[in-house]
This record gives structure tokens, sequence and C-alpha cells, in this order.
């Protein structure tokens, strides 16, 4: 095996600072950070559910951690090398760090952790599905082997996305059931202490860390706060130091508090898209002429600052602009233009009746918060003035799954496409035709099928030449784009509420869900 | 028509049908004074009520025309309030004359119904209703009429269960009237007045359920209504607190005028009220 493209950082974690850092990082004190919903399991290595991403990143750490940019830094693993095949992923192991009960921390628990990401994590299924062979040489090396290059697996190692968990307590149980996803025992900077449902959680200092004198603070305590106006009364208030689930309507008040500020990076790990996508089934929506004219019909800027508040940034890709290693922002757009779509449906056949209406579809918004809703509320009028006559559809979040991905008894609906780190992780079961897979959530429900965009996507999935893979995920948004299974509307840009005695919570492309090893407070 | 006099010389009876007449005929002129729909983007977002004389009551997050809002709502107000009122009151008042005039297995049977229905928080039972079935007028009307019904059911009961024992009850009977004859016709007109007081506080109460459900966004997302206003308003309370105010205060006025109504008719109907 020669190792020439060495990936190496032999580092002490040092990670770029965020704001004003003082000298000496101040000890003590209790920070308390809301998460919303309240989770529904404290270890994330079987889901991608945002609240227990979050919750699981401060105890159980992954192999990495990354910047702003996505460039990999040491966390659990200090040094990784990449063969030249790109079939065999080396890597080092911190020395010296120790789970909560004491155990070593060893290859072993990695060799564990990646089989069973592969077998249990919605997205590791196919991140590790090249991975036909984990080997641990010694206690602190592990070696992936790969069947093809896998050019997203480095990017997928964060804690909160491949979490490395003790093999000593999980192995020969039931994952899905074992206590510990109640009470987790990992290697990061905050001990489990307590959850009481309903309320909080209590974490408190690790003090055998391995990035001494992290963590600072000696107690982190983790609030669920159903009710968004509590939520925000909770910032005002002090009683909560840092929130990210805050309504988009406050965040410019809230800002200009003395007490308060506002964060927007930390969110570069999980990048989305929102967009209207079509069940291409449907007898008008199969007809490409009236998709268009519905494209040109919505105005984004319009979209971004009624439903949206103007917290984000338009759209045109499936790839989010939020992702710029990978946007192509020479799609194209559908330039708002009510004459071209007017004219697009006529040719289409549509007609205006005696009531100036041309079609009939009903709407289906993704029932999660109450930006989809707005963007509903925004389409209605918007598409009736093409002669489109609109009639939404409201339903809880289960049936709305149901509808689409089961029943995909549906005409179009608006929701969110998230892109995580790497379009072929995140956007490939929504445009591959492998991905119109009755039943499972978040896929092609469209039933968008392209043998030019399936066998793009292949070759990207497995493409190491990273100009060539770029080449290939251009080409893939230059089809969809004039395919349009579906509008892309708006990338929203999210952000963490801080009251200004936090410092360092946001180092990374994680923000406030990674460990926050390096946070403390200034008063 | 004694009693239309003394419900004309009631002031509270005055003041409620007064405001409740101002209510229906905003939201009979709806599509006459704000033509279009209430829902379109009409203007830029949040303008301050009395700020542009083309929309006195100004713009919410949307840009949609406050004023034509409030006035549409009145419409959702109305229909529910009242076709949910009367399909409560058409199944209560039959089960109730039922049990009440029948009585024995067949009563003891529609009580425990009743009570089945009452052990249900009624806002609780109406939210399922609504989810299994889709959001529309329609299911929201029937959602609310089937909740309230128990309540006229076992008023009617109760009425039925004194008045069959009476002497024109017993006179109907001995002249070989049928069942049907004698409850509709003999037994009803007389149960009739605390019906009709019940009925019109069932209709403020409908009128609060489907501002409820709206505001929990469970209501027709293609209609407006007040509580829909209130609902999406809601995340503005600290920025523009009108948007939730001024639909609230419609609601206020009009549950209120349809209690004042239910008072005046209550005196009115009432023979020991009267006189008072």
């Amino acid at each position: 095996m020669t190792l020439t493209r060495r990936q190496t950082v032999v580092g002490l974690g040092m990670v770029s600072a965020a704001g004003a850092r003082a000298a000496t990082p101040r000890q003590g004190g209790t920070l308390t950070l809301m998460i919303e919903p309240e989770p529904t399991s404290l270890v994330c290595f079987n889901t991608t559910g945002g609240p227990i991403i979050a919750v699981s990143s401060k105890v159980t750490e992954g192999l990495l951690t990354y910047d702003f940019d996505l460039t990999p830094r040491p966390e659990l693993a200090t040094e990784w090398q990449i063969s030249e095949d790109n079939l065999r992923y080396t890597f080092r192991l911190r020395p010296g760090v120790k789970w909560h009960d004491g155990g070593e921390f060893t290859s072993a628990d990695v060799a564990f952790s990646i089989a069973l990401a592969k077998q249990s994590h919605p997205r590791g299924r196919n991140t590790f599905s090249n991975v036909t062979e984990i080997s641990t040489p010694d206690k602190l090396t592990a070696v992936l082997v790969l069947s093809h290059p896998a050019p997203y697996l480095l990017y997928a190692l964060a804690g909160g996305e491949t979490p490395i968990v003790p093999r000593h307590i999980y192995e020969g149980t039931q994952a899905d059931a074992n206590p510990n996803n109640n009470a987790p025992i990992g290697t990061g900077p905050y001990r489990f202490r307590e959850w009481v449902r309903g309320s909080h959680a209590v974490y408190v200092r690790n003090p055998d860390y391995w990035d001494k004198p992290r963590p600072y603070i000696d107690t982190l305590v983790v609030r669920f706060i159903p009710d968004a106006s509590a939520r925000v009364a909770a910032l005002e208030t002090g009683d909560v130091d840092l929130a990210a689930e805050i309504p988009l309507s406050e965040l410019a008040r809230l800002g200009s508090l003395p007490t308060l500020g506002i964060e927007y990076r930390g969110f570069e790990y999980t990048p989305g898209t929102t967009r209207i996508e079509f069940n291409l089934d449907h007898p008008a929506l199969r007809d490409l002429r009236v998709r268009q004219a519905i494209a040109y019909a919505i105005n984004r800027k319009v979209v971004l600052q009624t439903a949206w508040y103007g917290y984000g940034l338009e759209a045109p890709s499936p790839v989010s602009p939020l992702l710029p290693k990978f946007y192509d922002a020479s799609v194209e757009s559908y330039p708002f233009d009510l004459a071209k779509a007017e004219r697009l449906l006529d040719e289409a056949g549509y007609k205006r009746g005696p009531d100036g209406v041309r079609l009939r579809l009903t709407h289906d918004y993704f029932p999660y918060g109450d930006g989809y809703r707005r963007v509903a509320d925004y389409l209605k009028p918007a598409l009736a003035k093409i002669g489109i006559a609109v009639t939404i559809r409201s339903q809880d979040f289960a049936a709305w799954l149901k509808r689409i991905y089961t029943d995909r008894d549906f005409e179009f609906t608006n929701h969110v496409m998230t892109n995580v780190f790497d379009p072929t992780v995140g956007l490939q079961r929504y445009f591959h035709s492998a991905g119109y897979r009755k039943s499972v959530p978040f896929t092609n429900a469209a039933h968008y099928s392209n043998p030019e965009v399936d066998r793009l996507l292949e070759a990207a999935a497995v493409e190491a030449d990273p100009q060539r893979r770029h080449d290939q995920l251009d080409a893939f948004q230059q089809i969809v784009s004039r395919d349009l299974p579906g509008v892309n509307l708006v990338s929203v840009r999210q952000s963490t509420v801080y009251n200004r005695r936090v410092v360092d919570f946001t180092t990374g492309a994680t923000g406030i869900s990674g460990n926050l090893a390096g946070v403390y407070l200034t008063s | 028509m004694k009693s239309l006099g003394l419900f004309l010389r009631n002031p509270t009876g005055l003041a409620g049908s007064s405001l409740l007449l101002l209510v229906i005929v905003a939201a009979l002129l709806a599509p006459v004074l704000f033509p279009g729909d209430p829902l379109d983007m009409a203007t830029t977002p949040f303008i301050w009520p009395l700020q542009d004389p083309a929309f006195p009551l100004g713009s919410d997050s949307l840009g949609r025309d406050v004023l034509a809002g409030i006035v549409h709502g009145a419409r959702v107000s109305v229909l529910i309030g009242f076709a949910s009122t009367f399909v409560g009151v058409v199944i209560g008042t039959l089960v109730g004359a039922c049990a009440g005039y029948f009585g024995g297995r067949l009563d003891d049977l529609l009580v425990r119904l009743m009570e089945v229905f009452q052990t249900f928080p009624p806002f609780l039972l109406i939210i399922v209703l609504v989810s299994i079935a889709e959001p529309s007028v329609a299911t929201i009307t029937a959602a609310i009429g089937i909740v309230s019904w128990p309540t006229v059911a076992r008023l009617v009961r109760a009425e039925f269960r004194s008045l069959r024992e009476r002497d024109f009850v017993l006179a109907a009977r001995g002249l070989g009237y049928g069942a049907a004859r004698i409850v509709f016709l003999e037994i009803l007109p007389n149960a009739a007045a605390p019906i009709i007081v019940t009925t019109s506080v069932m209709v403020a109460t409908a009128i609060l359920n489907e501002s409820a459900l709206s505001f929990l966004g469970l209501g027709d997302p293609n209609l407006v209504s007040w509580g829909s206003m209130i609902g999406a308003g809601r995340d503005q309370l600290r920025t523009a607190w009108y948007l939730v105010a001024l639909p609230g205060a419609a609601l206020v006025i009009t549950v209120l005028s349809l209690n004042l109504f239910g008072d005046g008719l209550n005196d009115a109907l009432n023979p020991r009220a009267r006189g008072r």
C-alpha cells in the first residue's frame, strides 16, 4: 500500500475561533441550551433527527470534526491516510482516551461503530455501503477497506453523523433497545447526569476529557420548551443561553437586544433547499410546459421575503447555494415571467375557462413549522394569476408522509430537501430512479426518472477525481433543472440565538450541534 | 307575540340582536364589499391600521388586507356557527325526544350514548374528528355538531319526561294520535323555549370552537377565518399586535352579541322571569 496523498493533520484539535476570544477562557458556570422538539433518544447512531444529533454529540463523539468550509479536523482520530486507489482509509486514533465508565477507547470501538452505522443509520447504509472490511491492526489503528471509492466518506465522520459508541456496552445487545440510548456513556466533554422527560436533560463536565483544560463549563443543561413564544421569552430573560429553533419573525427583534446576538455560521454541515415537488404521474403535471409555467409564475424573491422573512438565499438548483463546493449557479432559474407562463399553458392546451380557470390543483404543504404553510399561502394567489386554481390541504406530519411517500395521493407539495455535506449522500435519493421507493420518506416522490441523471449520480458516487466529480454533479444539476421534477425555491439560513456571555459555541460546521467542548461563559 | 314585544323592550336582547345583525350583514355582503380572494397578497406586508386609506385596518405579514379578512372571516364564523348548531340541535332533539318520550330500555341506551360522548373532552374530540377527515367547512361543521348534540339531547329529554305526563298529552293519546304526531306537534312546541335559548349559546360556542381549530392550524386552509388570522398573527404578537387584536375583537363582539341575544330570549320566553 502506498500512501502518496497524505491528508494528514497531526493536531491538538486546533479549530478556528468564533468571534472575539478572551486570552484565557473562564472556568465554571452553567450553560443552558434549548433543543426543540424534545429528542426521543440521546444517541444518534440510528437516526438523522436534528434534536437527537444535537444532544448526542455532547457525549458521543466522532472520528473527525469539520471547519466552516468542511475541511476535516481531528477529533477521536488524530491522523488519517487514504490510499492512492482511494480504497483504503487508515485512521490513527487518539491515545489515552477513556470512556465515561473508565473503559479504554480503542480501534475495536471504531470498527464496531462503523459496522453499526452501516447497519442502522439511515444515511450510513449508503455512506458505508462500499466498505467491505474494517480491520484493527492494533489498538489505535482502524482501517476501512472499500470495494469502490467513496468520495464523500471522509465527510461523514462527525459525531452527529457517525457516532463512535462504546463496543463493550452495545456488543451482543439489540442496539435500538440498549439502555445506553437513554443514559449514554461516551468519550465526549460532558457526562450524562439525568433526563427528566418533558423538561430537561443535565450533563456535567468530564474531568478526564482528552482535550484538557476543556471543557470549561461545569454543567450543561438542555431544556425542551415546546411553545415558540415561551422559547423567545426564555432567551430574553436569560433563562436560556443558546437556541436554534426560534421563529424567524422574532429574529430581528431578538438580535437588536443588548444581551443577545445571532450567529449564522455553524450550519454548513446540513444545508437544505426548499422546493416544490410535482407528482409526475399526474396527467397535467406530466406535461413539462405546465411545470415550466408554474416555475415562471413563482417569484423566489417574494417567497424568500414573505415566507422566510428574508433569511436565506434564492436557490434555483437542487444543490443549495449554502453548499458552495457543489452548487452550480448557472442552472436555468426560470425568472418570474407571467406572460411566458400563460403562453406555456396555452400551448399545453389548458385554456382559460369561463371562470378564468385553466386547471385545478391541490397542494399539500410540509406540516413542519410555519414556513411551508406560508409558502402555500403565497402559491395559491401566485398561481391564480395564471389561471391555476390551487386548493391547499392541511394534515399532520404522519398523514403528510403517508400521502406523499406511501399512497402518492398528491399533486404537488412544498418541502425541504436536506443536502447535508455532499450531494451523493443528501440528494441522490430524490433524483435517482431507484429513489422511487414507496413508503420510504424523503425519497423520489415525483417518480422522476432520467437514465442520464441516474448514470451521472452513480458515476459521481464513486468518482475519486474531484474535478471530474464536480463536472458530473454540475451536469446533474443542469439536467434536473431542465427536466423540472420540482421547482427549487430558497435555501433557508439557519441561525443560533445566543446570550452574549457565551463564547466559542460555534467553532465549526456543526455549530451548537457539535460537542461544545470549547464553549465558556464570561460571567 | 307577547314574547317578541318583551324581547324588543329588553335592552340586553336588543343590543345583542343589533350587533348580531351587523355581523350577519357583514357576512352576507363580504363578496360585494371585498370582491376577490381575501387570501390574495394585496399590498406590502405590515401596513399598520389607519396608515393607508386603501387598507384601513392594515395588512398582515403576507400583505393580505386585514379588513377584507375580518369581513370574509365573518362568513366562515357565521356559516359554521349556525350550520353546526343546526346539526347538533337536530340530532340532539331527535335523540332527546325519543329517550324522554318512550323511556324504558331505549332511554337507558340513549342516555348511555350521551354519556359516552360527554366523557370525551369536547374540543379534543373535535380535533380527532377533523384530523381523521380532512379539514374543510363540511367536516368542521359535522365535527362541532357531533360534539354538541348531547347538551341539547339532555335538555330535550328532561323536558319530554315532564311534559309526557301532562293532561294535554294524555288527551292526545286518548284521541288515538300516533307517537310521531304527539312528539312533534304536541310536546315539542311546548319544549321549544329552552331549546331556542340553548341554541344561541351553542352558536357562540361553535364559533369559538371553529376559531380555536383554525388557530391551531386545523381549519380549512383555503378560507380566511378569525381563528386562522389570530393563529397567523401570533408569531408577530410582539411587533404587530393588531394582527391578533383586530380579529380577536371581531370574535369577542360576535360571541358577546350571541350571549346577550340568548339572555334577552331567556328573559322573554321564561314565564318565571317575566315581570322581573
